[in-house]
């Protein structure tokens, strides 16, 4: 009975839940003791959430820890040296690959809009203008004012591959930081793509996820009336959009997560890699002894120099 | 056959979404042709439990190093199901491009018609996508109806309009512009299947695979659309003069045929250097392609044209 249960496990994965950031992390065929988003130790077993989403779509890691690690130094290579040195201390295996939970949104977007656009048309005027002389003289010269004529139209589109995080560790502006993701190498998700990571299970309401959704399609539809507006320019663009055939589809995307926590009530320090991409993100702090150290050798350069040229100037020529 | 819930676009094996709306198609959908799909945990050769491997993008075992096939997600290998048949053969082409050398303009070499030598000369049925769809397409233009004080006013409209027999390219032989100034002379009508035997004196050509996978074709095939869109929308844009045409379409009811169309690629050599021209396999007089520029006939020119400018700029001294 107990071979059975230990084969239950290793295929459904042990789930954690992280007392620090909420987090709730399924491990399938790996092993950590602190949470790989804050670094919290706060972290224990706990059963599988019931009523979970089953995830239909799954992108797959495209590189290792080392590829990540690389991706890292070259990122932080490009930060300042006043970047907390504890971030460049980080080891390969503090990158934890994470597999985050995300809603995969699409719809038709029917918008209705109005704007008022702006046509150029050039007309001659005339100006007094003085001579070399001090005569005053007319002379005329072309200027190109704009027309501003209102528009009321539709717009059509179908809005796909907006993804919102579905995690309670990874919000959805950290996710957004590092998209996008390559939809081209979507997989159906399988177990076996999972196996060896750390998956996290679907923390948010799909409702919330939904309606965050439907907010960035609907930004999504700003921009491309931005660019459908005729005229040579444009001002007072309002629209309303419906969103109708809406589908949102559960998700796994992959993201590398460097978490070091220094301090138990402060937010770890923390950079999340597209691990599809490699596109990084992450708020590096500074390091304020270099800081202060930096400003005292600038006062003190700047003071010797004043001397130097205090001393210079003093002297007879 | 199975199609989109939401656009009612064809749906095609290994599909994981819509090609052209997105919207993900079900596992069971898919697995319409009765596979089973297996999800593999345990290694094959030794047992051990795998983890799926980033590098090999496939599950590895990490005792024997054994990789495992998953269920691959997209693009099956693509093959073309219909050929529009050469009616310009090997004698016509090779003549069309001697006719075309000796057309080659003032700053061609004057021999090169007679000292270029034809290298190869191979009948080449490239790759490409046939959509049919239905879509509405909201436009939005600049046109002289209604203009006050600029020559411009605004228009918004919409209009459904049917595509047919758009062709999108999907070959590595050609490049996207070569193939754009071949496709408007193809006569689609004449199209036959692709395992049709060849009829007597009917060219037999290299038919080229599918280069761009089918889940990438969905950009070339809105962009194709919508080019085509632009120009249909034309007669919905009152007034007699328009700019700034902006389309929109919502495409719907999509289906795509895999064709190979005819083209003679020639390879040709003058005084040792390669270029390369093309010769359309349905209509002789369409060819075009690279040819050697003479640089003394260049020099020349700018000789004259320097010479030119001092003397204007000498008599303007003068004056």
């Amino acid at each position: 009975m107990a071979g059975t249960s230990t084969d239950a496990r290793a295929r459904a994965g042990v789930t954690f839940a992280c007392g620090h950031c909420g987090a709730s992390l399924e491990f399938v065929g790996v092993r950590t003791e602190t949470c790989p988003y804050c670094a919290s130790p706060n972290f224990v077993e706990r059963p599988p959430g019931a009523n979970q989403p089953h995830p239909e779509l799954v992108v797959a890691f495209t590189g290792d820890a080392q590829v990540a690690r690389h991706q890292l130094d070259r990122w932080l290579g490009s930060r300042t040296w006043f970047a907390d040195a504890r971030i460049k201390r980080a080891r390969v295996e503090d990158l934890r690959g994470v597999y985050v939970p995300a809603y995969l949104y699409s719809a038709v977007a029917h918008t209705d809009y109005t704007a008022s656009i702006g046509e150029h048309y050039t007309e001659t005027e005339t100006y007094e203008t003085t001579d070399a002389e001090g005569k005053k003289k007319t002379e005329t010269r072309s200027v190109t004012r704009t027309e501003y004529r209102p528009l009321a139209g539709h717009h059509v589109g179908y809005v796909t591959d907006v993804i919102v995080s579905a995690s309670a560790g990874l919000a959805n502006a950290e996710l957004a930081a590092i998209e996008p993701y390559d939809f081209l190498a979507l997989r159906r998700y399988s177990p076996a793509v999972v196996t060896g990571w750390i998956a996290e299970e679907f923390s948010r309401d799909p409702d919330d996820c939904r309606r965050a959704s439907r907010n960035e399609a609907i930004d999504e539809v700003g921009l491309w009336l931005r660019r459908f507006m005729p005229g040579d320019s444009h001002s007072d663009l309002a629209w309303r959009t419906t969103v109708q055939w809406e589908s949102l589809d559960p998700i796994l995307v992959p993201v590398w997560v460097l978490a070091v926590r220094y301090r138990d009530d402060r937010s770890p320090l923390r950079v999340v890699i597209n691990g599809q991409t490699g596109a990084i993100a992450g708020k590096v702090p500074l390091a304020w002894w270099k800081v202060t150290l930096a400003i005292i050798v600038a006062a003190l350069v700047i003071a010797a120099v004043i001397f130097a040229i205090s001393q210079h100037g003093g002297q007879p020529g | 056959m199975t199609t989109c819930t939401r656009c009612e676009t064809a749906l095609e094996d290994g599909d994981l979404r819509c090609a052209i709306c997105a919207l993900p198609v079900p596992a069971a959908a898919r697995a319409s042709d009765g596979k089973q799909i297996a999800q593999v945990l345990r290694c094959g050769d030794c047992g051990a439990a795998v983890a799926f491997s980033a590098a090999a993008q496939a599950p590895r075992c990490g005792f024997c190093g054994a990789t495992m096939a998953i269920e691959q997600p997209v693009d099956p290998i693509e093959a073309a199901q219909l050929r529009l048949p050469f009616s310009v053969d090997r004698d016509t082409a090779e003549a069309a491009l001697r006719g075309w050398l000796a057309r080659r303009g003032w700053f061609a070499p004057r021999a090169l018609s007679s000292e270029a030598v034809l290298e190869s000369l191979t009948p080449l049925s490239w790759a490409a996508w046939l959509v049919n769809a239905e879509a509405l397409v909201t436009w939005a233009a600049d046109s002289d109806a209604g203009a006050n004080r600029s020559a411009w006013a605004p228009h918004a409209g919409q209009v459904s309009l049917g595509f047919r027999n758009i062709v999108v390219p999907a070959s590595r032989g050609l490049r996207a512009a070569e193939a754009r100034l071949l496709i408007p002379y193809y006569e689609l009508g004449h199209v036959v299947g692709v395992d049709r035997a060849l009829g007597d004196g009917e060219v037999a050509s290299t038919i080229e695979s599918f280069d761009a996978q089918r889940s990438a074709a969905r950009k070339y095939v809105q962009d194709a659309i919508e080019a085509t869109a632009k120009v249909r929308v034309e007669p919905q844009i009152p007034g007699r003069r328009y700019r700034n045409v902006h389309v929109a379409c919502l495409l719907e009811r999509q289906t795509t045929d895999r064709i190979v169309l005819p083209a003679w690629v020639l390879a040709y050599r003058y005084r040792g250097n390669p270029y390369r021209a093309i010769v359309h396999g349905q209509r002789s007089e369409v060819v075009f392609g690279k040819s050697p520029i003479d640089w003394s006939k260049v020099g020349t020119l700018v000789a004259i044209a320097l010479l030119i400018a001092a003397l204007v700029a000498l008599a303007i001294i003068l004056r």
